[in-house]
């Protein structure tokens, strides 16, 4: 057969493909070791079908590389070091790998955004209940500066202390003057006084030479319990006394008078 | 598959030659999926299909001195071992030769595997190529590759002369090689 015959007769397509007898097979092989040009054939022809088979391709998954690498017991990266550097592969997915992924990584979302709620509230939670701490901390240190200055008053060596009785009005009633004797400070402890009727105020008089002089309105700070504090300084007195009065006070005492004192 | 390293085919061979596992690890990102898809054409169980694709690369590695560069180029090698062993499977599991095929003959058009990229060959470009090719040109190539169908056997089925059948898969063939160039 003429060489040309042979290529246009599609044997070698045949061969390629291994649809060729075993007479045609050992035929084209004496044959293409004696002429290049079918062996140059053939190479084309096999390309051709190369390239069909690329055109063809299906991703298998991964896990059988991993098998058969396992299987053969090599590790599954190249290490021969002497050659180039790889860069990292993409690992083609299979697509129900790929959705069971997808699937994975929505869940992995949903679960994430559901966590940062669930902590973005307990977040809040704490920071709430810190700063309620915080509130009560200094409302406490507040009261501890108010009350160690109460005990100083009482502690001090120069306090003098008067104790007004309930009278007629408030027999159950009762109060405290700290009267400093070196800078003649006076401080009133009304704590055992009941509260002051809306529109009314309590008003410490110093009986001065049996003349009532305003020592100052004792308030309470909110309507909160009375506290120890400070009236108006006298260099002497013979007594004290507390009278409910009006808000804004009076010069003389025209309420009732609920307790009184003499030094 | 962004792999740097390159091979040539002769450095292929001599690498697996001497057994190296890097260049087989080559070998498989580069081929693997070109394999597959041809046991995928003849099978329509997956995972059969991919027990097939793992068997025929361990006879490629372990047959791997009988490859002969005078015989053939390697894939075509590789080709070759891995249809004859899917129709030795099938045959071992009472299949019949083409019973895949002769159910999907046109699918070569319509089938999609947009995973698959290869640094060799432009897939998407070469299968929308392959649409150029006459329907009884792809028949005659798909039945004699992806169902090992001997020409005496295509020559029965399609109720054509043996050498019609030969001519025919040459100017498919022509016309393959003018789609790729």
């Amino acid at each position: 057969m003429e060489k040309q015959e042979i290529i246009s007769s599609g044997l070698l397509e045949m061969y390629v493909i291994g649809a060729a007898s075993i007479e045609e097979s050992a035929q084209v092989e004496l044959l293409r070791s004696q002429y290049p040009e079918i062996d140059e054939e053939i190479i084309n022809i096999e390309k051709a079908f190369e390239a069909y088979a690329f055109a063809n391709a299906v991703t298998p998954s991964s896990s059988v590389k991993n098998e058969l690498f396992s299987s053969l017991n090599f590790t599954n990266q190249p290490t021969n070091s002497s050659e180039p550097v790889q860069s990292a592969k993409v690992v083609q997915m299979s697509s129900p790998l790929r959705s069971v992924a997808a699937a994975a990584a929505v869940l992995l979302l949903i679960g994430s955004t559901v966590l940062n709620f669930f902590y973005y509230n307990k977040y809040q939670d704490v920071n709430g209940k810190y700063a309620e701490s915080q509130q009560q901390i200094a409302s406490l240190n507040q009261h501890l500066t108010e009350v160690d200055k109460d005990l100083s008053i009482v502690q001090s060596k120069y306090s003098e202390p008067v104790s007004l009785k309930g009278l007629e009005a408030a027999p159950d009633a009762g109060a405290k003057i700290f009267w400093m004797k070196n800078t003649g400070e006076v401080y009133v402890d009304p704590t055992n006084m009941p509260m002051a009727p809306a529109g009314k105020q309590y008003q410490l008089w110093a009986i001065v030479d049996g003349k009532p002089v305003d020592a100052g309105m004792i308030t309470s700070k909110d309507g909160k319990k009375y506290s120890i504090q400070k009236m108006k300084s006298f260099g002497k007195a013979q007594a004290f006394a507390i009278t409910l009065e009006t808000e804004v006070g009076n010069t003389q005492p025209k309420g009732v008078m609920f307790v009184m004192g003499e030094i | 598959m962004q792999t740097i390293t390159k091979y040539s085919e002769e450095e292929l061979v001599i690498l697996l030659r001497a057994q190296d596992q890097s260049a087989f690890s080559y070998l498989y990102d580069n081929y693997a999926a070109a394999l597959n898809g041809i046991i995928t054409r003849m099978v329509d169980d997956t995972q059969l299909a991919e027990d097939i694709l793992q068997e025929a690369f361990l006879k490629i590695w372990n047959n791997f001195k009988q490859y002969d560069t005078s015989k053939g180029r390697l894939f075509t090698w590789m080709i070759n071992i891995t249809r004859n062993l899917t129709i030795d499977t099938l045959r071992s599991k009472g299949y019949k030769k083409g019973k895949k095929i002769s159910q999907d003959e046109n699918s070569v058009t319509t089938y999609q595997d947009k995973s698959f990229t290869s640094e060799k060959f432009d897939t998407i470009g070469l299968r929308k190529q392959l649409q150029h090719l006459k329907p009884e040109q792809k028949v005659i190539i798909d039945m004699a590759y992806f169902s090992g169908y001997t020409q005496e056997e295509i020559s029965k089925e399609m109720e054509i002369p043996l050498g019609t059948v030969k001519t025919r898969m040459r100017t498919a063939i022509i016309e393959l090689r003018k789609l790729l160039q």
